[in-house]
């Protein structure tokens, strides 16, 4: 039996996580709306889910050379990711380990070493402490400066895509990423890609999961929200959105491929790198693909997108992240990604069609936030909990999934179903309540 | 400061208010007429770097990045029924000042510095958005009139707080 009377802030977290295995129910397409607006939960999630999987901290090329590093965000905490004079990518806390003080405060650069702006204890890029001010004075002889090395945030990569976690005991990135690799492989193994400049970054008033609800699953909003985007022939028609498969596989991760295309999406001139990088069915995939939308597991989204402007047919990808900062904000930092070998005039334009459509002026993208933030005022606060408001995500339970697709995971033949919204929220609950 | 240049002043202090009214009124197409057919349009990304290394603004990332086609597409856009992000459009007030002239050949060309602060309010929240830069612009002249062919915006925020850039800067 629900409780008629829910007072989460009241409640212990081992009663508020009893609470969510009563009312969070994906297999029956049920989801309360009070996940999106709820302090205790946000919290919950907080230890349960970003300090314990794997998150998304930048790509490869962002550090190309020895001794670069950016400073990123790992579920609240500031870290250093840098590139070391040996090559190997290493993720430090940037926090000082003799009082506690950020060491770095620049977004990017070149630096083989760290000195604190409080007293001056200085960090090699591999987390070691080579220096400390007066030591031998201060400190007296005997002074053992191995124990003071910086913390390290666990790092692994994936086809230039880096994750971190502070969880030592979570599995291989390999592992939690899975089945999923496949289709990660023509997002961006499909051939050398690079990021272009430092990421976009700006503020929403939304609660993170409606962005990865958003991307994991939701064609079915492209028709209405984006209706301006059909009205100026950017695609082909409003109801283009529904043809092609939703797929996803476990650990919640989940995407919708678009396809059939007429016309190839990608740089011609690159078909040889694309087949040397992919399978046959990979590259198969590839040649038919309209779009791909999509979420790793909890916050990574990511996009190719094909469409027409100034009259000519160009396609962009990115991956972002809806990094939290409150139950109800979040940071979306997006980066755009493009083919290292692909023409001067193709990053031009790919680079000017991601800005046009999906940056924070991008016209897909600020009709978004618009329908984010208002979903998010609407489940904040206690009326919600009290009068158990809930989502519904029925959409495709009656259907099967199709068994002779060429990817892995679970397909269904078109993408107008909520089976990844329910598989995302299926992951996300086995988190919160372990 | 030679009388030319105080007059000359004053005709982009006018000009620029002028703009800020046809954007803050929602009038595009009267904003359309003071663009130069060739604009560029831009908004670099900008960056925390380490002291004072300059510029701490990309070179290869921008908010925008538009010439006048990828403009008209925007606010064509801004006019059908379905550009949700502007329904009902924001109000926004937009104060120009420091306009400082930095290059100026008479009927010919201009390069005009000044300071943005848009204040943003939407729907019925009592929050507001504050987007606050440095407009680097320059005008050629063309038919009698000025027409802005260059524009950079140098914002101040690393991280928009914002929830989208629907409105022009």
């Amino acid at each position: 039996m629900i409780k008629t009377n829910i007072n989460l802030e009241e409640m212990s977290q081992k009663e508020a996580i009893e609470y969510l295995i009563e009312s969070v129910r994906p297999e029956e397409g049920s989801i309360p709306a009070s996940l999106l607006g709820d302090p205790k939960i946000y919290d919950i999630e907080h230890k349960k889910v970003f300090l314990k999987t794997w998150l998304f901290i930048g790509h490869e090329s962002e550090i190309p050379n020895k001794n670069d590093f950016i400073t990123r965000d790992v579920a609240g905490y500031s870290v250093i990711l840098t590139r070391g004079a040996d090559g190997e990518i290493r993720g430090l806390y940037n926090m000082c380990t003799h009082r506690g003080m950020k060491l770095c405060r620049a977004d990017a650069g070149n630096k083989s070493s760290f000195t604190c702006p409080y007293h001056g204890f200085n960090f090699k890029n591999n987390g070691d402490c080579v220096g400390v001010p007066l030591q031998k004075d201060i400190y007296g002889e005997g002074f053992d400066k191995s124990g003071l090395g910086l913390h390290k945030v666990r790092i692994e990569t994936y086809k230039g895509l880096i994750f971190g976690t502070w969880n030592d005991e979570a599995e291989s990135l390999e592992d939690f990423l899975g089945d999923f690799k496949w289709y990660l492989d023509i997002l961006v193994g499909r051939a050398e890609m690079e990021v272009v400049g430092p990421p976009q970054r700006f503020i929403i008033q939304s609660n993170w999961k409606i962005g990865a609800d958003n991307f994991v699953g939701d064609s079915y909003h492209t028709m209405v929200t984006h209706g301006s985007i059909v009205k100026l022939g950017m695609v082909p028609s409003a109801t283009y959105s529904k043809k092609g498969y939703q797929i996803h596989t476990s650990h919640g991760h989940g995407l919708n491929l678009g396809t059939p295309n007429p016309d190839f999406a990608f740089p011609e001139e690159l078909k040889d790198e694309y087949k040397s990088n992919l399978t046959e069915e990979q590259f198969d995939v590839l040649s038919n693909l309209k779009n791909m939308i999509g979420n790793i597991f909890p916050n990574l989204s990511f996009l190719i997108s094909h469409t027409k402007v100034k009259g000519q047919l160009i396609s962009n990808t990115s991956v972002r992240l809806w990094r939290p900062v409150g139950v109800d904000k979040m940071e979306v930092i997006t980066w755009f990604l493009v083919e290292k070998n692909a023409s001067l005039d193709w990053k031009k334009r790919s680079r000017e069609s991601f800005i046009l459509t999906f940056s924070p002026s991008g016209i897909f993208e600020q009709d978004d936030t618009e329908v984010f933030t208002d979903i998010t005022a609407a489940a904040t606060g206690t009326m919600p909990l009290v009068k158990q408001l809930t989502f519904n995500y029925t959409m495709g339970l009656h259907r099967q999934p199709v068994g002779d697709f060429v990817g892995p995971g679970v397909v269904f033949d078109d993408k107008f179903t909520e089976a990844n919204q329910r598989n995302f929220y299926r992951y996300w609950l086995d988190l919160m309540t372990t | 400061m030679s009388l030319e240049k105080m007059l000359a002043t004053y005709e982009f202090e006018q000009w620029l208010y002028e703009e800020a009214k046809f954007l803050d009124d929602i009038d595009f197409d009267g904003w359309f007429n003071m663009l130069h057919p060739a604009i560029s349009y831009q908004m670099p990304v900008r960056v925390n770097k380490e002291g004072i290394e300059r510029p701490d603004y990309s070179l290869d990332m921008f908010a925008f990045d538009d010439d006048i086609e990828l403009l008209k597409i925007r606010v064509d856009r801004l006019k059908t029924d379905y550009a949700w992000a502007e329904i009902p459009p924001s109000r926004t007030r937009r104060s120009v000042n420091n306009v400082r002239l930095i290059e100026y050949v008479p009927n010919e060309k201009a390069v005009v510095h000044s300071y943005l602060t848009i204040y943003r309010s939407r729907s019925t929240d009592i929050h507001h958005d504050l987007i606050s830069g440095e407009r680097q612009d320059e005008f050629t002249f063309v038919d009698g009139e000025w027409k802005l062919s260059k524009r950079v915006f140098i914002v101040d925020q690393t991280t928009l707080n914002t929830r989208n850039l629907a409105i022009f800067v």
